[in-house]
């Protein structure tokens, strides 16, 4: 369960971002976080990825004051969030299934546990097939399935993309929402931050709109409101 | 089995690192192996330096005459009264007899005309005094000078003193030099680092993305950095030991003459070149460790 309570984040150079935000996700809810740029939803996802720290107020995800987080316990907090951002972020000298691999790795799981975790994620995001693939072998929405499976390699509670859809064109952009649905029916609370309106009047979740640092609407029917 | 993988890995990852900046590596092992050789250098130089200073140190003696009208019942007061002036390791008194016997042996076998004056002896009793350092030779006579009884104070004089002046000067110098050129080496492994660090952010900033530890991240750049100490040590290490070995034989082990000896070449030299392994491993180890703790510090 994610809490924001009154949460205010202003940055170092004066910019307010979140102004008395305060907001409740539940366990294995789909939510769409929608507003214009600066309206503060990427500042949310990086209070909700442990990036920044509130400059008032508390984030709790799963139990975890997240602005309370001492540095070193950072790294394993995150290892319980997956993160997706617009730009794909793939190791270009590493193949599809290495790339969800590293994700593994570099939390040391042993190798067993890695290779039988990443052939099933590689059937999830249905990329079997293109194991062996570079990311420059790959569609753009290829790419982001991978980024999606790296993203869910270590089984994380929350998964939060960023503008998953940003960079593909409608049809990539359905399959990609699809496959986050498949995700989020197995358990993963999902939060995609988006400006695709028509996505989020075509896969209606339960809808936030941001705007200057506050919620104007939270429509849990889902679409796209107009205020 | 977790440990053996994780320090695998590391060693993966720092290797891979020297391999994708070559270049880089190679002109700051470059700058190591002329700091080190510096080092070498300076360090054959000043062991040296301390050895032949110690030797000096060693022979210097500061000869006192007693005045005539000392009574021998007085010298052992005398004597402790010398031996109390501060830098004075050691007095030993030396009768009017012993002195002219030494006199004669000085002479050899010419000296044993002077025989005639056993029973009428022209020379004073005297003390012969150790100091604790070369340093405080003349302070030390000085005082001496101060106290009734004693008529003659002679030492080696300026010469002996300038010259340990002069090994002390060097000593610290090279010293200064040394810590110089090794604060050079430090500041050109933390810039290397820094670029490793800089071609890798992708890799780096998806580690932070999926949870790695800042100790994950930073132990291949770590060791990344001692790598590049050792591979700067290892001409500097067979220079020292094969380069004095080559000075060693030339100059027949010894400065000038035969009192100021060079030290020998086992095992000195392997001391030395171990010496200069650990400051280039220590220097890789700081330099890298410095740049990696800078650059993923304060990023959540």
């Amino acid at each position: 369960m994610i809490i924001l309570e009154n949460v205010s984040k202003i940055y170092k150079n004066g910019t307010k971002a979140l102004n008395d935000f305060s907001l409740e996700i539940q366990d294995g809810e789909f939510v769409y976080i929608i507003g214009e740029t600066g309206s503060g939803k990427s500042t949310l996802i990086k209070l909700l990825n442990g990036e920044e720290i509130p400059t008032k107020g508390r984030v709790i995800v799963n139990g975890t004051n997240v602005g309370r987080l001492r540095f070193g316990k950072v790294p394993l907090y995150r290892r319980k969030i997956g993160v997706v951002f617009q730009d794909y972020q793939l190791l270009k000298k590493k193949t599809v299934y290495d790339n969800i691999a590293f994700a593994l790795e570099v939390i040391n799981k042993p190798k067993e546990e890695v290779r039988n975790r990443v052939k099933e994620v590689l059937g999830i995001i249905d990329l079997a097939n293109e194991f062996n693939s570079y990311p420059t072998q790959l569609s753009g929405g290829q790419q982001q399935r991978v980024v999606i499976g790296r993203a869910i390699a270590n089984s994380p509670s929350i998964l939060i993309c960023d503008e998953p859809t940003g960079n593909l064109d409608p049809r990539h952009s359905k399959e990609i929402i699809e496959l986050l649905e498949k995700i989020n029916k197995s358990g993963t609370t999902v939060i995609v931050v988006t400006h695709d309106y028509v996505l989020v009047d075509t896969y209606k979740k339960r809808t936030i709109l941001l705007d200057n640092g506050s919620i104007i609407s939270d429509n849990p029917e889902g679409g796209y409101v107009h205020v | 089995m977790f440990m053996f993988r994780r320090i695998g890995r590391a060693f993966k990852e720092a290797w891979w690192g020297i391999r994708h900046h070559f270049a880089m590596v190679s002109s700051t092992a470059v700058t190591i192996t002329i700091t080190l050789v510096l080092l070498s250098v300076l360090s054959l130089l000043i062991a040296n330096i301390n050895q032949i200073t110690y030797d000096v140190e060693e022979e210097i003696q500061v000869f006192v005459k007693i005045d005539k009208d000392v009574e021998e019942k007085d010298i052992d007061a005398l004597k402790t009264k010398v031996g109390r002036i501060a830098g004075v390791s050691e007095v030993v008194y030396s009768d009017a007899d012993s002195e002219l016997t030494y006199f004669i042996e000085q002479y050899g076998e010419a000296g044993k005309i002077f025989e005639i004056y056993r029973n009428d002896n022209p020379l004073s009793r005297a003390f012969i005094i150790s100091v604790a350092t070369g340093f405080s030779i003349s302070e030390v006579s000085k005082q001496i000078e101060l106290i009734d009884g004693i008529s003659e104070v002679n030492f080696g004089g300026a010469t002996i003193e300038d010259f340990i002046n002069l090994l002390d000067g060097t000593r610290r110098v090279g010293l200064i030099f040394t810590a110089s050129l090794a604060l050079l080496a430090i500041y050109l492994i933390y810039n290397t680092i820094k670029i490793t660090i800089h071609s890798r952010r992708e890799e780096i900033g998806i580690m932070r993305l999926v949870g790695a530890t800042n100790s994950y991240i930073r132990v291949p750049l770590v060791l990344e950095g001692i790598f590049i100490g050792i591979l700067g040590s290892i001409f500097p290490c067979l220079l020292t030991i094969f380069g004095y070995k080559y000075i060693y034989e030339v100059m027949n082990g010894q400065l000038v003459s035969g009192i100021l000896k060079l030290i020998d070449v086992f095992p000195f030299t392997l001391y030395v070149s171990g010496f200069v392994m650990i400051v280039g491993i220590f220097v890789g180890w700081i330099g890298s460790w410095l740049s990696a703790s800078r650059s993923l510090r304060w990023k959540r």
